[in-house]
């Protein structure tokens, strides 16, 4: 009995051992270049992680892979659809597994820096750089924000930005029209008030809604250098005085345009469904959400749904004419071992036939192909908003993914106690700055 | 009926039949023969138990980017982190919490209503009840979490409508949204969805308990309560001992649901450490600090685990 224990001991051991050298099983890709000349073998499995993963969405992908298999009966393509929540931990989960797909989604900004840092997307100069036929026939700005260290790593498929969408029809009954500045919008807020109606539904059980109202006042407060040196985590700072003070105009419209801190409680898509019902006057919300908020089936319609950049608060001393947004497109995996197929699937993807299906409803995602967002299919409103994208001076990106995790994290979780009252500007932004300095010391 | 000390009875292979004397060469050699049969499972044990706890721990102790492949080692480093993070002290806090509540209603409670369950006179009621309070343990924690979602909400939910009916206004509040309460909402979810499972548990054990004894207990002119406590309670320890255990080990991994209804906010006031082993590594990028954490669940659960080994070898009751 002894010795069988000291056997079982043995194997235990020997199969540890194994553990310490298979232990760091993490293996970084290796860099590779699309070469344009290489031919497309049309075969083969080719899968895709989309961020279509919501129920009116996820047809997009799906009529567009039975499409493609139907042009190439040799190759079948799997999709994994992920929600805009879900899509983060799903990635990172097959990064640590070594299992990311072909093609997968990608933000811009530090996020898809990840993935070209680790050698895991392959660099697209040579086939979607701007003088290449495929990089001419997309937008060339949305091409520009997936470019890193000089090269193109990133497919855009549609643009997307944050705008106050508000019911027309509110608004008119109450003698009111869009706010040309911060302070009439939070006097707006107070009519709406008192007539009974609440003026912005905000819900930010997810935590990054607000975040989204503070990226915008944060362009309008803070410096655009200052901002973009705070995005890396080896030079940010986070002291820049327009922090504090973009925090505290949040606040000041929480207080006085949202249900205050009940929004903590409540997820953003309840928010979106007040506004489309007509129970709230205002919605922040993605350009890419228009068409949810306003539709045949929906109680706002589309000729009552209007929408306005958040105003500018009086003393800005950022740009006046920064827009929150960026394009969203895919990344093709360095490990993918059809390369020139998955660049042939995201050629078809990003055609302008396609792309003037995904502008119009009911997906309503302003195509990044050019010709792509064709006014004749879109919404009004989506027409607009493009409109406003285009003569903005300044992208700002999202806070959540321009920063690094550790201080997208901090951003997420003390917005989300100044909005339930329970911390200060302040206190939000020592929180800022100690993950800042955390994440320095890495 | 005797409750006894575990083992009173067993007899050893070895000594029954003699072959215990393993001095000799042959029966070191059958000895090892032997040790085939058990080699696979022991292997297996090994692979897919053993080896991801030795994993976990090497990990722990190095800073790992999952992007590049880099992992550097920060020695006990994750281990600091850990004592100083005050999120995981809420965190444990939380999972305690988790384990006091789910222990008083999930445990006693239970045991309480499968006692009254069981009490019915009609084997069809007995049925009947047993069903109906089961029937939430069979709803995927998801729709669970959405429908409790919808009662806490604070503008629709309703909970706040039924305490803003009985004019008990001043205790509407944003039940997920209030960093005071959120933990608190949760726990009560949980409590709902398990109490019919560890009821349905605690109306076998007492099935079993013999008939006979009630009725002795009758003649001598018990009431249901002293019966309640003088035979049911005493003859159902056992599973009382294994619930509390189970209970306590179940409320240290719950993760599925703090996920699906406030993801650990507002704030970080409603994570455990699942969710925050969850958040660190495939969030914010740390899987070395998120092996930490797991390792500290692996010792309060392994520790509870032997809990449980010794408190059912001790106290097994027999019938």
């Amino acid at each position: 009995m002894k010795r069988s224990l000291q056997a079982v001991a043995l194997t235990v051991a020997a199969a540890s051992a194994f553990g310490l050298s298979a232990g760091k099983s993490y293996s970084a890709g290796k860099a590779v270049e699309a070469d344009p000349a290489a031919k497309v073998e049309y075969s083969g499995t080719l899968s895709v992680l989309t961020k279509f993963g919501l129920q009116q969405l996820s047809p997009y992908f799906i009529d567009l892979a039975k499409e493609y298999e139907k042009l190439h009966p040799g190759v079948k393509v799997e999709l994994i659809q992920e929600s805009d929540d879900s899509v983060k931990g799903k990635t990172k989960t097959l990064v640590a597994s070594n299992s990311l797909t072909d093609v997968y989604f990608s933000w811009t900004g530090s996020w898809g820096g990840n993935f070209v840092r680790g050698n895991r997307a392959v660099d697209l100069s040579k086939v979607i750089g701007p003088d290449t036929d495929w990089g001419k026939s997309l937008v060339p700005a949305a091409v520009q924000a997936f470019q890193y260290n000089g090269k193109y790593y990133g497919i855009p498929l549609y643009l997307d930005a944050k705008f106050m969408g508000y019911n027309k029809q509110i608004f008119s009954k109450l003698g009111l029209s869009a706010p040309a500045n911060f302070e009439q919008l939070l006097s707006s807020c107070d009519t709406i008030k008192k007539a009974g109606i609440e003026p912005i539904s905000l819900g930010n059980k997810e935590a990054w809604p607000v975040v989204h109202f503070i990226g915008q006042l944060l362009a309008y407060d803070v410096p655009r250098e200052t901002l973009e040196r705070d995005f890396n985590p080896k030079t940010a700072k986070f002291d820049d005085p327009g922090y504090v003070e973009a925090l505290a105009q949040f606040k000041e419209l929480a207080d006085r345009c949202t249900n205050g801190a009940t929004m903590n409680g409540e997820s953003y898509a309840s928010a979106l469904q007040a506004f489309s019902n007509g129970k709230s006057a205002m919605y922040y919300q993605e350009i890419i959400e228009f068409d949810q908020s306003a539709g045949p089936d929906s109680a706002l319609k589309q000729a009552d749904f209007g929408f306005f950049v958040l105003p500018v608060p009086a003393g800005a001393k950022g740009d006046p004419k920064a827009v929150e947004g960026a394009p969203e497109g895919y990344m093709i995996n360095t490990a993918s071992k059809n390369i020139p197929l998955a660049i042939d699937f995201m050629k078809f993807v990003t055609s302008k036939e396609h792309g003037q299906v995904l502008s119009a409803p009911p997906y309503g995602q302003p195509s990044a192909t050019v010709g792509g967002a064709s006014e004749a299919n879109m919404s009004p409103a989506l027409v607009d908003g493009l409109k406003v994208l285009k003569s903005a001076s300044y992208l700002m990106p999202w806070l959540d993914t321009a920063n690094s995790p550790r201080v997208a994290a901090a951003w997420l979780s003390s917005l989300q106690a100044l909005s339930g009252g329970s911390m200060s500007p302040e206190q939000v932004m020592d929180q800022v700055k100690e993950a800042a300095v955390a994440d320095a010391k890495k | 009926m005797a409750v006894t000390g575990v083992n009173s009875g067993a007899v050893t292979y070895g000594a029954a039949t003699g072959q215990g004397a393993s001095g000799t060469p042959r029966s070191r050699l059958r000895n090892l023969l032997s040790f085939r049969w058990v080699a696979v499972a022991v292997i297996l044990i090994g692979w897919f138990v053993y080896y991801p706890i030795v994993d976990n721990f090497i990990v722990s102790t190095t800073d790992q980017d999952i992007f590049t492949g880099e992992v550097s080692d920060v020695g006990l480093a994750n281990y600091d982190r850990l004592l100083h993070d005050p999120v995981v002290w809420t965190s444990l806090w939380n999972n305690s919490l988790y384990a006091v509540i789910s222990i008083v209603f999930q445990v006693f409670g239970a045991f309480l209503l499968a006692a009254i369950i069981e009490g019915l006179g009609s084997e069809r009621l007995r049925r009947f009840w047993r069903a109906i309070y089961f029937v939430p343990s069979a709803i995927s924690i998801t729709v669970t979490g959405l429908l409790f979602y919808f009662i806490y909400q604070p503008e629709i939910g309703l909970l706040d409508a039924a305490l803003r009916s009985v004019g008990l206004d001043a205790l509407v509040k944003p039940w997920l949204g209030d960093p005071k309460t959120a933990i608190y909402a949760i726990i009560a979810m949980s409590q709902w969805q398990g109490f019919g499972y560890s009821t349905l548990l605690f109306a076998i054990a007492i099935q079993k308990i013999p008939r006979e004894l009630y009725d002795a207990a009758i003649i001598d002119g018990a009431g249901p309560s002293r019966r309640l406590w003088s035979i049911t309670f005493p003859l159902t320890r056992e599973m009382t001992g294994l619930m509390i255990i189970i209970t306590i080990t179940g409320a240290f991994q719950v993760f599925n649901e703090v996920m699906v209804m406030t993801a650990g906010g507002p704030n970080n006031s409603s994570q455990v450490l699942g969710t925050w082993l969850y958040q660190q590594g495939f969030i914010e990028n740390n899987f070395g600090y998120g092996a930490a954490i797991a390792g500290v669940i692996f010792v309060v659960t392994m520790v509870t685990g032997i809990a449980q080994l010794l408190y059912t070898r001790r106290r097994r009751v027999q019938f």
